[in-house]
């Protein structure tokens, strides 16, 4: 952070009539405009992105969701909407002229109906709270982005999250079973269901990982599963990084389906080692490779079995398994705490967020190790193996602006790696601000018009989180340090 | 030849298209086109649409023609466009487990070509495998494997689309994970041919299962059967499918048959055996029928099959656990049909989704039998919606589809539906009618 104003221009405050609306809606606390408390939300979990909004408006139910957006469009002012603010494309961020409709307010439980395995739930809650909720019964929400001990289910359904374990089970869209949405007016709209077919398109599917650009969701229905009986972790230690990517190719194609298959590199472990998190993983090694499978019991220790002879034949050096819960956590430690302990190395990090088909993925972290290099920059890769899912970490520090071009140019020559293997721009992160200028690398205009239209269906005057996803307008995402 | 006709065969050659009396047999809900066109590639299907787009011509896209009687009637078809000479799989990666081909391909090519390699596509779509997968992607109904792998629209990673003004999408990609934009993939799935036709599209694979193994169970009368179905839903491991059905009459007519529940088991070796033992134990009765390998793919196939031959289909459906109160409703459609015709009336429902099959093999006509007929299934839809279910006319005589529509209420969604249409299909020439309006 510096001392210095941002280049943008000043929020301008909501007139009196406007702020009086609102807070007549939300109650006196729930909007604010107050400089200092406004600074809570000039960043998401891209942190060299940097905007104030106008105000924040924090409703607590579906009908103050309702009012607050129609007050809004009948003003004409802009809306941003926002969960726990841990997205990593600057998706969250508002301009000055636009309000933040947070749902930090709306964490409950609507509805836990176990016999038949769906929640309902307020946006805001956590993702780790609805497992926690559906725990005693036995079941247990599948996705699990990495942030999820923080993040939201409203984020995580604008956001279409994934997780380490969406390689077996799947992303957010198919749990997401039904939503009521307000869109920009007000109105508010059911879309979907759990337990009813009805025809027409499948809105429910299209709302799914919009960014906040059709509307806000304001209850959502998810699906639940039974925990699986039993989970088998291992963790295998390689010398170099291309063949815990032939590990990866090896299993998938013995015709195993892990619940998880995740990959940290050299440069991730010898973080993760000099940090407080440290794991106990070699710090000479170059890849260290994280397999879980989850099922039935009868069927884990025959899949294990072939798992590790796999690793072993592509070369690993040594294959840990776990045994009890503590010793699986202990195997996944450093993976799960990659992130933190790169933040202890510099004081920024670029998450980058690419995918590639799995075969190309040794290919593809050569060039990525190859882009580092001639960037002179430091790059640390944590990955989703099993779905080709890279997220190549770039340090840096925010007010280094020489630092941060390159690492801005680095990052456009890796997405156009991937998509040039075959793959995409982003994967889990979303589109945001920050992917905007890439989005031409994977869609032509007809593809770009088509999702314009489509938007404008739900958010015909363009209201809803503009300046997001599609690369329309000016680039004023770039705060200047 | 027609004037219609005429017109299209400048644009293709001759061959691609069909006119007069041989154009019956593609007769959608009953309605004959004027002409069937059989494009070869995507800017065939582009030309054909903007021309039709300018000259407000009716077009519904469709596959090999196997399944027209289904859905909402379109309000007309000038021009029906087939896909069957949209042909090929054009990429097949095992490694990366996806494969990608044209409309026109079958169900049953996809799947000999995956198994080679030990995958498959988790799509078992009513009627079998017999449907190309332009045209299963766009019924977009799921079968009993819904709930273990997903629906139609959960296995597609990429497609083209060409949209009724003649505009070339290319959606999604071959990867998994993808949120690079909207995600308008989602809104091909189950669009009915609405938004335009899908020439070609990338489905995600599965490796196949070590052991496909199905349980059968009886029950002795039809209630107790769907207790039952509901029960092994409920057991904390998650099987392929659960399936409850009752099969209907031998040909000979001697009443109803007896209720069967199919289990299936797709896993490795030992953990197939030791998911029979927890199913057999919480079913209380060891299975009546056990069957292994193709046996057990051939009865599931059986159960996507019941619908051949029948005059009615109804989808009925409410949460999961009130499976045997859906099916308690049946019992109000004794007067619907004629149960010494044919095998009377058939019934399967996935215990996963609650979503319940009614087959009728023949709809009783005497007098004043429509009105009745629209009475009893109005009521039955308005209470199933009162319940936050649904009642959909999968396919039924012109005559019952009509008055009820297919669809039940849209509610304020909508809106969008329209909007949505609009956007891919400005002149509204593709299927018009066959959307919920």
């Amino acid at each position: 952070m510096t001392d210095e104003p941002p280049e943008t221009a000043l929020p301008e405050p909501l007139t009196k009539d406007l702020g009086d609306r609102l807070r007549g809606v939300v109650g006196d606390a729930w909007v604010i405009v107050n400089a200092d408390r406004l600074l809570a939300y000039e960043s998401d979990g891209l942190t060299a992105y940097r905007k104030t909004p106008r105000a924040v408006v924090l409703p607590q139910n579906t009908d103050e969701v309702s009012r607050v957006l129609g007050i809004l469009s009948q003003e004409g002012v802009p809306v941003v909407p926002r969960g726990a603010g841990t997205g990593l494309s600057g998706g969250a961020l508002a301009d000055s002229d636009a309000v933040v409709v947070g749902t930090a307010r709306m964490t409950g439980m609507i509805e836990l109906d176990p016999d038949n395995r769906l929640a309902r739930v307020q946006p805001g809650m956590i993702n780790a709270n609805l497992t926690k909720a559906a725990e005693p019964f036995g079941l247990y929400y599948a996705p699990d982005p990495s942030s999820q001990s923080a993040c939201t289910l409203g984020g995580n359904v604008a956001e279409n999250s994934g997780g380490p374990h969406c390689l077996k089970y799947g992303v957010t869209s198919r749990y997401v079973t039904g939503l009521t949405v307000v869109t920009y007016d007000g109105k508010v709209v059911e879309l979907g269901g759990f337990g009813r077919e009805s025809g027409g398109y499948d809105l429910l599917g299209v709302f799914i990982g919009s960014e906040g650009c059709f509307g806000i969701a304001t209850e959502i229905e998810v699906r639940l599963l039974p925990r699986p009986e039993g989970v088998r972790t291992l963790l295998a230690i390689f010398d170099r990084l291309k063949d815990a990517g032939s590990a990866v190719t090896e299993i998938m194609a013995e015709g195993l389906l892990p619940a998880a298959l995740e990959i940290i590199d050299g440069n991730t472990i010898r973080a993760v080692e000099a940090s407080v998190f440290a794991a106990g993983y070699p710090t000479d090694a170059e890849a260290a490779l994280v397999v879980e499978f989850d099922g039935i019991e009868a069927g884990l220790a025959g899949d294990v079995e072939r798992a590790v002879a796999q690793c072993r034949k592509a070369g690993a050096r040594e294959v840990r398994t776990a045994d009890s819960d503590e010793e699986r956590l202990a195997l996944w430690r450093g993976r799960k705490k990659a992130f933190g302990a790169m933040g202890q190395l510099a004081n920024d990090l670029m998450v980058q967020d690419g995918t590639v088909p799995r075969s190309k993925l040794t290919e593809v972290l050569g060039r990525i190790s190859e882009i580092g290099a001639r960037y002179d920059l430091t790059i640390a890769n944590v990955f989703h193996a099993g779905d080709g899912n890279l997220h190549p970490n770039l340090l840096f520090d925010r007010s280094d602006a020489e630092e941060l071009d390159r690492v801005e140019r680095a990052s456009t020559e890796i997405m156009a790696v991937c998509v040039e293997a075959g793959g995409t721009i982003t994967v889990e992160h979303g589109v945001g601000l920050d992917k905007r200028r890439y989005m031409s690398l994977v869609h032509g205009p007809e593809e770009l018009d088509a999702m314009r239209r489509v938007k404008s269906v739900f958010d015909p005057l363009g209201r809803m989180n503009p300046g997001k996803v599609l690369p329309d307008g000016p680039d004023t995402a770039r705060a200047t340090p | 030849m027609n004037p219609l006709a005429d017109l299209l065969s400048e644009r293709l050659s001759k061959t691609q298209v069909v006119e007069g009396f041989e154009t019956e047999r593609w007769a959608v809900c009953g309605r004959v086109p004027q002409a069937v066109v059989f494009p070869e590639s995507d800017e065939q299907v582009a030309e054909i649409l903007s021309l039709s787009s300018e000259e407000g011509w009716h077009c519904v896209p469709g596959g090999r023609g196997s399944w027209l009687e289904g859905g909402q009637p379109p309000q007309g078809v000038d021009v029906f466009l087939s896909a069957e000479r949209m042909n090929g799989i054009s990429a097949y990666e095992p490694a990366d487990q996806y494969i990608e081909a044209r409309a026109g391909v079958g169900l049953d090519e996809l799947q000999r070509r995956t198994r080679e390699c030990q995958q498959w596509v988790a799509l078992d779509p009513p009627g079998g495998d017999r449907g190309t997968l332009g045209a299963t992607l766009a019924v977009g109904t799921a079968g009993p494997l819904q709930d273990g792998f997903g629906s139609p629209r959960d296995q597609l990673l990429g497609a083209t689309l060409v949209t009724g003004d003649g505009r070339v999408l290319t959606l999604g990609g071959r990867v998994v994970k993808n949120v690079a934009g909207f995600d308008l993939l989602k809104l091909i799935a189950g669009s009915w041919g609405t938004l335009g036709m899908i020439t070609s599209a990338t489905l995600r694979l599965h490796p196949a299962p070590a052991v496909d193994r199905s349980l059968l169970f009886g029950g002795s009368d039809v209630a107790s059967g769907a207790a039952l179905a509901c029960r092994l839903a409920q057991t904390p491991l998650s099987f392929a499918a659960v399936e409850f059905l009752v099969p209907g009459n031998e040909e000979s007519g001697a009443g109803a048959s007896s209720p069967l529940v199919a289990v299936r088991i797709l896993e490795s070796v030992d953990a197939a055996d030791e998911a029979e033992r927890i199913v057999s134990e919480r079913a209380g009765t060891p299975p009546v029928q056990r069957l292994e390998g193709e046996q057990s793919a051939a009865i599931f196939d059986n159960v996507r099959a019941m619908e051949e031959g029948a005059e009615l289909v109804l989808r009925l459906s409410l949460l999961p656990t009130r499976l045997p109160e859906l099916v308690e409703m049946t019992s109000r459609l004794g007067g619907l049909y004629d149960p010494t015709a044919g095998w009377g009336m058939r019934l399967a429902a996935h215990a996963y989704t609650g979503v319940l099959r009614v087959m009728i093999a023949k709809v009783r006509r005497e007098e004043a039998w429509l009105d009745r007929a629209n009475a009893l299934l109005g009521d039955l839809r308005r209470s199933l919606e009162a319940e936050g279910g649904s009642l959909v006319v999968s396919q039924g005589p012109p005559e019952i589809v009509g008055a009820l529509g297919a669809w039940g209420e849209p509610g304020p969604a909508a809106q969008f539906i329209a909007g949505i249409r609009a956007a891919f299909d400005p002149a509204s020439i593709l299927a018009r009618g066959r959307m919920p309006q």
